[in-house]
């Protein structure tokens, strides 16, 4: 009864006046929008409006942020799905399927499943939120530390090894690729400067955005411009029609399943919604019995990457209140907005700020809401964007992965990396290897050399140690049986 | 030569002073004019800042804090450009690729200092660079989860990590070199402790580790850990100073736990490129030392436990102060082995 009381309060403070209202709605719109222009992020967004927020009440600074956050992970699926340009990481794997479906004529489809599961993956996780942050957030310090992360990171590896990629060593090459990759710069735990060349901006490392922007927009285009070239162009079909509810309702166990995989990636802190977009699709394989059908146009593809980057923004929320630990640069943002108003996360929030905390509750439940409202219409008019001959199009998807790119750090470097990025996936593509494995391993690598290094600090430098942590052994031990489960598919099952 | 003896020598002991509350009441630049017209009206667009750091973590905050203090004061604005990475080699390199003109300044902390100390090739902030203010000036201390019952003080937990024979973990900074792990070595040498350090290099996860009792203690300065300070999540057992400031009353000092040596500690500032137009400069340590003491920048170093010790260095004073922690870290290196370039 509190917590619809509370909910209650937090939804007056919210609407209680027309300034509210207008924000709210600039929130959800900005955050789509943002969060839809490939590099030009929510974060983008998030930091031109820092300063300003400053000059807002408390209630509405602080919905505004909580708004763009769950509008904005959203927003880079439109992109995924009809250009194939993934608006942030989280979104990449929308891609998979989504761009395949638009080729096939069902934009409307897929863009439609991603507005629904969205909504239904952040509504359910801002629920789970405001009933148990405390003691999931708790139980998450304390069951999940460097040795446990670590083995998330390999059994995530273990499962992505199949996806995109033509074979089974074709797979492992492409992450193996990527997690070379990640080891450009500074070592995470002794500093030791490693692949740099003498060049000071390569000890920053290679960042994932502009590698993404590279392998999907520019490589995307460089494919078009070569069936252009070959006279084999033929323009996307314009489908706008919306899935059937009966073909969401097919996704159901999808749905319910990648709730799970997001909600719990979202709670650690530092991992968030890339990895859990990322097993959310790599669990719908593995679970699928038509797991050869995805990367082709399949719905479920969709469905599962989507619903768990959503969840994975509620669940976020719950250590980042609860014990003032933000998972990833949003927010770590939305810490200094609401220190901006006087409200410090952290143990003592509910004591000091509760009535602020329910703003910021009833904020992102209402958002992930308007999700399925203004983007079942957005459904009806951005698809239309296809028909924009693509000697247009090209250039502008150029412009934007430019300026994406070079946003994210302010290096010029930056650039330098899609092109290349963007020059190598387009061979790759061509050969049967996977950009998304690259890519998984590029951010999975970062992370993971990182726990790892800290494990065996933790660990004494003793394997066994592992054997003394439960949920660790039990992710190893998981991701080694569907590694050995890979190989005897790619190699005896094929022989037989 | 023991190793405390080195960090014993530095200059820096000498310029630390703990703030006693009536010397509050003043502020170190008031003595200075409340407006200064700049030269040929000097700055006539918004000046860049450079934060070699993100915007969330300590660097980002006062800068933060910093540019609001100085529009506060001029009316000019100041966009922030966050270029994180390499432990501030990226900013600091993108810094000295930017136009001599003075409308581009550098947030930068004492990492600048080290990485010069260690390898002479990097800039030196005290020489290549002109120091406008150090605006925050700060110590460390050893945290430790309130509700532990291993060990409940500096006392008793030394005696429990001597029992544990190397396996009791501490989350820091532990990079190479780092002011992190160059006092750990100190405390390590002074007690005959061993501790594993375990590097973390974001502030949430190494917080978190702590909470959920992953480590066995923290390295940290207070003004980053204050939220959980004031909920009762964590507590001090050790300040890393020579006397007890007034905020940690019952925590023991250096000198109250008998450890011979003299701190390092993290300091903040604001610079300018040496090749900057003097006039220009001129102007620009007068925006930046008078900000110092605008009432918003005041309220924000107390937030962060930033009034404790003295935190304000003009340009002179900030070079001694990186000059004597240069010598400091080269000292202390040698006699680590590290390859001082």
């Amino acid at each position: 009864m509190d917590t619809l009381n509370n909910f209650i309060n937090g939804t007056i403070a919210l609407f209680g006046d027309p300034l509210g209202i207008l924000i709210f709605l600039g929130g959800v719109i900005g955050g789509m929008l943002f969060g839809a222009i490939p590099g030009v992020s929510m974060l983008t967004l998030a930091a031109i409006l820092l300063p300003f927020t400053a000059h807002l009440s408390p209630e509405h600074g602080i919905m505004l942020f909580s708004v763009i956050y769950c509008t904005g992970v959203y927003g880079g699926a439109i992109t995924a799905i009809l250009f194939n340009i993934p608006g942030a990481p989280e979104n990449a794997p929308t891609a998979f399927d989504g761009y395949p479906m638009t080729q096939k004529g069902q934009a409307g489809k897929a863009v439609g499943a991603a507005v629904t599961c969205s909504a239904i993956g952040g509504t359910v996780s801002a629920v789970i939120m405001m009933i148990a942050t405390a003691p999931i957030a708790g139980w998450a310090i304390s069951a999940f530390g460097p040795p446990e992360i670590f083995a998330l990171v390999f059994f995530g590896l273990a499962v992505a090894s199949s996806v995109g990629a033509k074979t089974f060593w074709k797979g492992w090459l492409s992450i193996l690729l990527g997690l070379l990759i990640a080891v450009v710069g500074l070592d995470p735990v002794g500093g030791i400067e490693r692949w740099d060349f003498g060049m000071p901006y390569l000890l920053a490392g290679i960042h994932f955005i502009p590698t993404i922007l590279g392998f999907f927009a520019v490589s995307e285009v460089f494919v078009q411009v070569e069936k252009k070239a070959r006279g084999a162009y033929s323009a996307p079909k314009v489908g706008v029609d919306f899935p059937s509810l009966a073909e969401l309702f097919a996704q159901k166990i999808a749905v319910i399943r990648s709730i799970f995989i997001g909600f719990f990636c979202g709670i650690l802190p530092g991992i968030g919604a890339t990895l859990a977009a990322f097993m959310g699709y790599n669990e719908a394989v593995r679970w699928s019995k038509d797991s050869k059908e995805f990367g082709t146009g399949k719905m479920e593809g969709v469905v599962s990457s989507e619903t768990a980057n959503n969840a994975a923004t509620g669940a976020a929320m719950i250590p980042l209140l609860a014990l003032g630990l933000p998972g990833g640069a949003l927010t770590a943002m939305m810490v200094a907005v609401f220190q901006m108003h006087d409200m410090e996360p952290g143990p003592l929030v509910f004591l000091n700020s509760a009535d602020l905390v329910w703003v910021v509750f009833s904020a992102m439940f209402f958002a992930n809401l308007s999700i399925l409202l203004i983007g079942f219409l957005e459904t009806k008019t951005i698809i239309n964007l296809l028909r924009i001959p693509f000697q247009f199009l090209a250039p502008v998807i150029l412009l934007l992965a430019t300026v994406g790119a070079y946003a994210v750090r302010g290096l010029p470097i930056d650039i330098v990396v899609m092109f290349i990025a963007g020059i190598v996936g387009f061979f790759l593509r061509r050969s049967g290897y996977s950009v998304a494995g690259i890519v998984l391993g590029l951010i999975l690598g970062k992370i993971g050399e990182q726990t790892f290094a800290q494990a065996m600090q933790m660990l004494h430098f003793e394997w066994s140690g592992f054997l003394s942590r439960p949920i660790a052994i039990t992710l190893i031990i998981a991701g080694v049986l569907t590694l050995l489960n890979s190989i005897y598919s790619a190699f005896f099952k094929k022989s037989a | 030569m023991k190793f405390t003896r080195y960090i014993a020598s530095g200059l820096l002991a000498c310029s630390m002073m703990l703030v006693s509350n009536a010397s509050l009441a003043a502020c170190a630049t008031d003595s200075l004019p409340d407006s200064l017209a700049g030269p040929d009206g000097f700055p006539e667009r918004a000046l860049t800042m450079i934060v070699p750091y993100g915007p969330a973590g300590g660097s980002g905050q006062v800068a933060q804090a910093m540019a609001q203090a100085v529009t506060e004061l001029t009316g000019v604005n100041i966009n922030r450009d966050h270029k994180p990475g390499g432990s501030g080699t990226v900013g600091m390199t993108a810094y000295m690729a930017l136009p001599t003109d003075g409308y581009s300044v550098l947030e930068h902390i004492d990492d600048a200092s080290s990485a010069h100390a260690l390898d002479s090739s990097k800039p030196n902030p005290a020489s290549d660079l002109i120091p406008l203010v150090i605006s925050q000036i700060t110590f460390s201390q050893i945290f430790i989860r309130t509700n532990e019952d291993r060990y409940t003080d500096w006392n008793s937990f030394v005696e429990w990590v001597k029992a544990q024979d190397g396996k009791a973990t501490i989350a820091n900074v532990s990079k190479e070199g780092s002011m992190e792990r160059v006092t750990m070595k100190a405390i390590s040498d002074a007690t005959g402790i061993s501790m594993q350090q375990i590097s973390f290099d974001k502030g949430a996860p190494r917080y978190g580790a702590l909470a959920g009792g992953q480590v066995d203690a923290l390295f940290e300065q207070p003004g980053d850990v204050r939220k959980f300070l004031d909920a009762g999540t964590f507590k001090p057992i050790l300040t890393i100073l020579p006397e007890a400031p007034s905020a940690f009353p019952d925590v023991p000092s250096l000198s109250d736990a008998g450890l011979d040596f003299q701190p390092l500690y993290r300091f903040r500032g604001f610079y300018v490129h040496k090749d900057a137009p003097a006039d220009r400069v001129e102007w620009l340590q007068w925006a930046f030392q008078k900000a110092y003491c605008e009432q918003s920048y005041q309220d924000y170093n107390k937030s962060k436990f930033m009034h404790l010790i003295e935190s304000y260095r003009d340009t002179e004073g900030a070079r001694e102060l990186i000059t004597a922690t240069i010598n400091q870290y080269r000292d202390v290196y040698k006699e680590m082995g590290l390859d001082v370039k």
